[in-house]
């Protein structure tokens, strides 16, 4: 983590860094010893209620001062320019965080004015911004009027109307329904366009394989997992789930030089040539096993999840 | 064949110029600030909201500026009469219209503090101010400014009105009238200083811990009028030696114990007065108050966050 920018960042660049990140409530635990870089791009912060996401993202915004360790957003360190910092980010809370009585046109250009940006321009950033949201007829209407909907859609709009570096969107989809929650990921994943990096918290795992390229695990205040969300590109998994005992099918497997696991019934065959498919039928009739079921090992993001915590776990 | 030139209504198109990035100037927490200030005067006046938000502030506002108005008028009528009356007992000037209309600034005053702070904290909006490049200190002074601006606004502008009324009534001429009266440019501000730091301090510790604008409004107004009250009770049935310290607990009566000091008035019979109090000691009270308020509203205010 450097000590703060010297002159242009390169592109690639960590936005977020952490080292050895602290952060108690009390007795609480929230973060215990989080070390992490976080490159450019929409990036998933999972993890269940209570472990540690909306902490992070405080701690982010210079919100909350770390127990101990480090954060630096773009270089810079936050305990440095937390005031500077947060001009660069937009923030979407997770809980309501609009004034009933106010316009969405209102109080979208207000909050541009809040990140310094002057009024007559303000008001049309509003404008264009919750035309992108999908709301640009419904800008001059009372905010206490919105559905859920409509008000997560100025959530939204609220978060990135000052061009900001980097948007924190906390549980951007939550109380949506299904279509509702099509248009926000598909809204975010426009941010690209605009060269805005994302952090984004969900519990939701299925919104962050949509939208994210990298994603930030985190289970009880401890990061589980770091790393790109496309699953490594190394060959061919089917998934086999037998009756009775799945032993002598690993053993075939095995025989055959295939690379397999086994969780109860399940036994998982991995191969970096295509022909796996051809090798689990030849294990089958050789181990004599009876299928339950078969097929492609596509492993989601909440077996990663479920398996890095099982992992962490012991 | 003859071309015909294109009409500006047939050049039109509509462009849809979409997200754009901003590398314009940005005016940092200077201006987050005003723009706060802006939006808290909007809201207390209930401008670009619905029209029953505007029906209270603007109410209060009238009975404020009907009441000058009024003032003059009486000013007018006496003036017009064939015998010459002195009206300057009957009627307040500048000093007794901080009495005349007491009861509906004390009414603007518990409206707009709560305005002000409790929908941003029970709403959410907090949590916005504070992702924008704003502290918590930034904030509150920015509210406080804000509080300011409209309560000396409340006050100010009708006396304005009633000194430039009774300066064109003036038999000495409008000019005259005004050169000789220039103390009033310092009492007056310097009396509505007074009351609105009072006022100010009570409707913000309201305002920070209730959960709404008319329990706040409310305990606001109990609070000044109901301490009046216990002063007074406890003063008379008080016969022990620091009984008179009790009447300190008047908060409502010490700008109006400053006021007349301000304006070279006798002492009026404000509780503290008759207890025995100088100005100083109302002044202090004052002071204090605002200390102690700015003490609970930031330390309050630093937990939320």
């Amino acid at each position: 983590m450097s000590d703060g920018p010297t002159g242009p960042r390169p592109a690639d660049s960590p936005i977020i860094e952490a080292r050895d990140l602290h952060k108690h409530f009390g007795a609480v635990r929230a973060l215990a010893g989080v070390d992490l870089s976080v490159p450019p791009g929409i990036t998933g912060l999972v993890g269940a209620n209570g472990a540690g996401k909306t902490t992070l993202i405080r701690l982010l915004l210079g919100l909350a001062a770390p127990t101990s360790g480090d954060v630096a957003v773009f270089g810079t360190p936050v305990s440095r320019d937390a005031a500077g910092l947060r001009a660069k980010i937009g923030y979407m809370p997770e809980g309501s965080c609009l004034p009933r009585d106010q316009t969405a046109a209102d109080f979208v250009a207000y909050a541009a004015e809040l990140a310094g940006i002057p009024p007559a321009e303000a008001r049309r950033r509003a404008s264009e911004t919750l035309f992108l949201v999908g709301l640009h007829e419904e800008r001059f209407r009372y905010l206490g009027d919105f559905s859920t909907g409509m008000q997560q859609r100025v959530k939204l709009a609220q978060s990135i109307v000052h061009d900001p570096e980097l948007v924190l969107l906390d549980e951007p989809a939550s109380g949506l329904d299904p279509g509702g929650r099509d248009q926000m990921l598909e809204v975010i994943n426009r941010f690209r366009e605009f060269g805005m990096n994302v952090l984004f918290s969900s519990h939701l795992l299925d919104d962050i394989e949509q939208t994210c390229d990298w994603v930030v695990m985190l289970d009880g205040g401890r990061l589980l997992r770091s790393a790109p969300l496309d699953p490594p590109d190394d060959g061919a998994a089917v998934s086999v789930e037998v009756f009775g005992d799945p032993l002598p099918l690993v053993a075939a497997l095995t025989t055959r030089g295939i690379e397999v696991t086994h969780d109860g019934r399940v036994v998982t065959a991995m191969s970096s040539s295509d022909d796996v498919f051809v090798a689990v039928r030849d294990s089958l009739a050789a181990s004599g096993s009876s299928i339950r079921a078969m097929g492609a090992d596509l492993r989601s993001l909440e077996d990663v999840f479920m398996a890095a915590t099982r992992e962490s776990h012991g | 064949m003859v071309d015909t030139p294109l009409s500006s209504q047939d050049s039109a198109i509509i462009l849809d110029r979409g997200y754009r990035s901003y590398d314009g100037p940005r005016t940092g927490r200077r201006g987050a600030m005003a723009a706060v200030v802006k939006e808290g005067y909007r809201r207390v006046l209930g401008l670009r909201r619905k029209a029953k938000r505007k029906l209270f502030p603007w109410t209060l506002i009238a009975l404020a500026l009907g009441s000058a108005a009024l003032l003059v008028a009486i000013e007018w009528v006496s003036s017009t009469l064939p015998v010459s009356l002195d009206t300057s007992g009957l009627f307040p000037r500048y000093a007794g219209y901080f009495d005349f209309i007491s009861t509906v600034a004390l009414l603007f005053a518990a409206f707009t503090g709560p305005q002000l702070l409790v929908p941003d904290r029970t709403q959410g909006v907090l949590n916005v101010y504070f992702s924008r490049p704003l502290g918590v200190r930034d904030y509150l002074v920015a509210k406080a400014a804000t509080f300011g601006a409209v309560i000396l606004s409340f006050w100010l502008v009708p006396q304005l009105l009633l000194h430039l009324g009774f300066a064109a009534l003036s038999p000495a001429g409008f000019l005259s009238y005004l050169g000789g009266t220039t103390d009033i440019l310092w009492k007056v501000p310097a009396a509505a200083l007074v009351y609105l730091t009072m006022h100010a301090s009570l409707a913000f510790l309201a305002a920070s811990f209730a959960k709404r604008v008319g329990n706040a409004a409310a305990g606001f107004v109990a609070v000044l009028l109901g301490l009046n009250l216990v002063a007074l009770l406890l003063q008379e049935a008080g016969t022990a030696p620091g009984a008179k310290w009790t009447s300190l607990l008047a908060l409502e009566q010490h700008p109006r114990h400053v006021r007349d000091w301000i304006f070279d008035m006798e002492a009026s019979a404000s509780i503290p007065a008759q207890a025995g109090f100088g100005p100083e000691a109302s002044l202090m009270v004052v002071i204090g108050m605002a200390a102690v308020s700015v003490l609970l509203v930031g330390w309050r205010y630093r937990r939320l966050t």
